[in-house]
């Protein structure tokens, strides 16, 4: 049975500078549940590159452990502290709860997530965490973005709502568009 | 040609939002005119296809040297190369002669009708994208293994090659090597009798032990586009060629890599790609999949250094196990190994109720024990697929030219993608899935569900 740490004891071995005491520790995070999501995810943008690391991975554990079959409570109480983090914390923190929030997310995320979709640094994470939300819900906030997104990022929103088997007129995908060409020449060939 | 209509032409894309976007700037190349040698996809009146490499990295420098021959006699053309890394373009463009050009961006091949296939041997995270964008322009395509990182991708790839009427063939080339015929039909045969379990080993995944901090990209890289479907991240030295494969959102592990050989060999020696990968009319019965496994402590890449995963099929029912490291079986034969540099870190042991079997390696060198090399079948004898030349690229080939489906079509490739996928997915989520191959969906977990899916960035989707 797998010792369960409260989450300043958590905290502590992650910042350990010997991997054998933090890698256990972030990966015997499952329990460690909704009460650790907020420190986790301060921890995350630690100056310490690998007690970041550890903190990140930490939380998916967290976040796994929660999205597990039977537990929809504990599901819920870990999304609430993700939720809070897309607030407040640092931008590379709030990217990768967007995408945790993918994973486990309900109703409840849709909004708090739908926001980013107006922000350029979080919009595409934003929109890739809600295209993978299940639910009418979710279809309906990329619905609204689209009608009042820029026109380049509506490219996008289309390509999200054609994957839900939402109609979308116009704005068809750029996928075949060819971008950058190369400097080499073919002239170059020995 | 569903997906199509609802393509932007690349002529009305330019004149309609270039400038908008920012874009006018860029300087596109002029596009070859159509050398009418041939219809799209469809080899010219000589028979000779033009080919073309998208990424010529390690592997797609190997896969450009094993058609030399066919180059030589003038059986291929190659018309281009592409790489996002312009150091290894312009190596792989001397490589191909001078009749090739060279592109960064791999969608303006796919505008080009005078080429009938491309070679996919890009990062894993692309083969998807790649594929299926190259199947929707009419291309026969000779992709990567493994084919896809998620079960989404493979679905969509799947169905790709069957809208557009393409040949596929997955860079698995076990199930081309004479000596995993030869296993094959041995075991087919009822040598070993009924097997009920196969067994792989495989060396362990490496621990990135020096990690770094990221770092600006090198300028012969073109970073954004080698990320291309995955959520932008910046550079890191220890995330890129050849180390993508240590990363799960990539690469995946030893099991995603090797095992998309090691484990297609099973698949095909069990005749059981369709237990992964069914169709609506087949009787497949749901797939335990059971993975455990230790994480590196420390440094950026997060794929599993052991592991051990247990699919459990039903109708009929066998097992088989995936093990890092396993117990590794010495080739039988030390001095043989030694010259031919025979590996036998990873393989596979087929356990029939009479007998065992084992197949040592299971990639482009693929070896197996010497009854079943020298077990001479007798009249009524089953046969198995065998690959002309025992070669995967002209068992392509010959898929293209006469029809039929190669030995590793895309079906089969997504099938033994999709249990490496599975295997990770378990480990990753602690706990057992439970797969239907026929409705192609993990059942009874609305989280690993979800994980059927990375929605992929835009505009790098399939």
């Amino acid at each position: 049975m797998p010792t369960i740490l409260s989450p300043d004891d958590l905290i502590t071995r992650l910042r350990s500078s010997d991997d054998t005491v933090r890698g256990p520790a972030w990966q015997g995070a499952a329990t460690a549940g909704a009460a650790a999501v907020k420190p986790l995810a301060g921890l995350m943008a630690d100056g310490e590159r690998e007690t970041a690391r550890a903190a990140r991975r930490a939380l998916w554990v967290v976040v796994r452990h929660a999205g597990r079959p039977g537990a929809a409570k504990e599901a819920a109480a870990v999304t609430h502290e993700l939720i809070l983090c897309l607030e407040n914390q640092p931008v590379a923190v709030r990217h990768e709860v967007l995408w945790m929030l993918s994973e486990i997310g309900g109703d409840e995320a849709i909004l708090p997530m739908a926001v980013l979709l107006s922000d350029p640094l979080f919009r595409e994470d934003a929109r890739c965490a809600l295209t993978r939300l299940p639910g009418r819900k979710a279809t309906a906030a990329l619905r609204t973005a689209f009608t009042s997104a820029p026109e380049d990022f509506k490219f996008a929103l289309a390509e999200s709502l054609r994957t839900r088997g939402d109609s979308v007129r116009g704005y068809p995908t750029r996928k075949l568009v060819p971008s950058r060409p190369t400097t080499v020449r073919a002239s170059n060939a020995g | 040609m569903k997906t199509t209509s609802l393509l932007l032409p690349r002529r009305s894309f330019l004149k309609a939002g270039a400038a908008a976007l920012g874009t006018a700037a860029f300087g596109f190349p002029a596009l070859l005119p159509s050398r009418a040698r041939a219809a799209t996809g469809r080899p010219g009146a000589n028979g000779r296809l033009t080919l073309a490499y998208i990424g010529v990295g390690g592997r797609g420098m190997g896969n450009l040297n094993a058609v030399g021959p066919r180059l030589a006699r003038g059986e291929l053309a190659v018309a281009a190369v592409c790489d996002v890394d312009e150091n290894r373009l312009a190596k792989a463009l001397a490589k191909a002669g001078p009749g090739a050009v060279p592109y960064r961006d791999y969608r303006y091949i796919l505008e080009r009708k005078d080429i009938d296939a491309v070679v996919i041997s890009t990062p894993d995270h692309w083969h998807a994208a790649n594929m299926v964008h190259a199947a929707q322009c009419g291309k026969h395509v000779y992709v990567e293994k493994p084919a896809c990182c998620t079960i989404a991708e493979g679905v969509a790839m799947a169905r790709a090659a069957r809208d557009h009427k393409v040949c596929v063939q997955v860079g698995s080339q076990g199930r081309s090597q004479e000596e995993c015929f030869l296993a094959n039909r041995y075991i087919a045969n009822g040598n070993i009798g009924k097997v009920s379990q196969v067994t792989c080993w495989h060396y362990e995944s490496p621990v990135d032990v020096n990690p770094v901090p990221d770092a600006a990209p090198p300028p012969e890289l073109d970073w954004d586009l080698w990320l291309g479907p995955l959520a932008w991240r910046p550079y890191n030295a220890k995330y890129c060629h050849g180390t993508f494969r240590w990363i799960m959102e990539s690469g995946g592990g030893q099991i995603r890599d090797r095992g998309a050989h090691v484990m297609s060999n099973a698949l095909w020696i069990m005749n059981a790609d369709r237990q992964v990968f069914a169709g609506s009319k087949d009787r497949a019965s749901p797939v335990t999949i059971a993975a455990k496994g230790t994480l590196p402590t420390r440094g950026l890449w997060d794929t599993a250094v052991t592991m051990e995963v247990t699919y459990q099929f039903k109708n009929p029912d066998w097992t088989l196990g995936w093990s890092q490291p396993g117990v590794r079986l010495p080739y039988f034969d030390a001095e043989k190994a030694k010259a031919l540099k025979i590996r036998d870190t990873y393989g596979a042991v087929y356990h029939g109720s009479r007998d065992k079997l084992i197949v040592w390696a299971g990639d482009g060198q693929t070896f197996t024990e010497r009854k079943a090399i020298d077990w001479v079948p007798g009249p009524g004898a089953k046969t198995v697929h065998q690959s002309p030349e025992f070669d995967h690229y002209a068992d392509w080939l010959q898929a293209i030219k006469k029809g039929g489906e190669p030995v590793m079509n895309i079906e089969a490739g997504v099938a033994a993608a999709y249990l490496t996928v599975l295997g990770n997915l378990s480990l990753i989520l602690g706990r057992p899935l439970t797969w239907d191959p026929v409705k192609r969906e993990i059942v009874g977990d609305d989280h690993a569900r979800r994980l059927m899916s990375r929605p992929q960035r835009f505009p790098y989707v399939v």
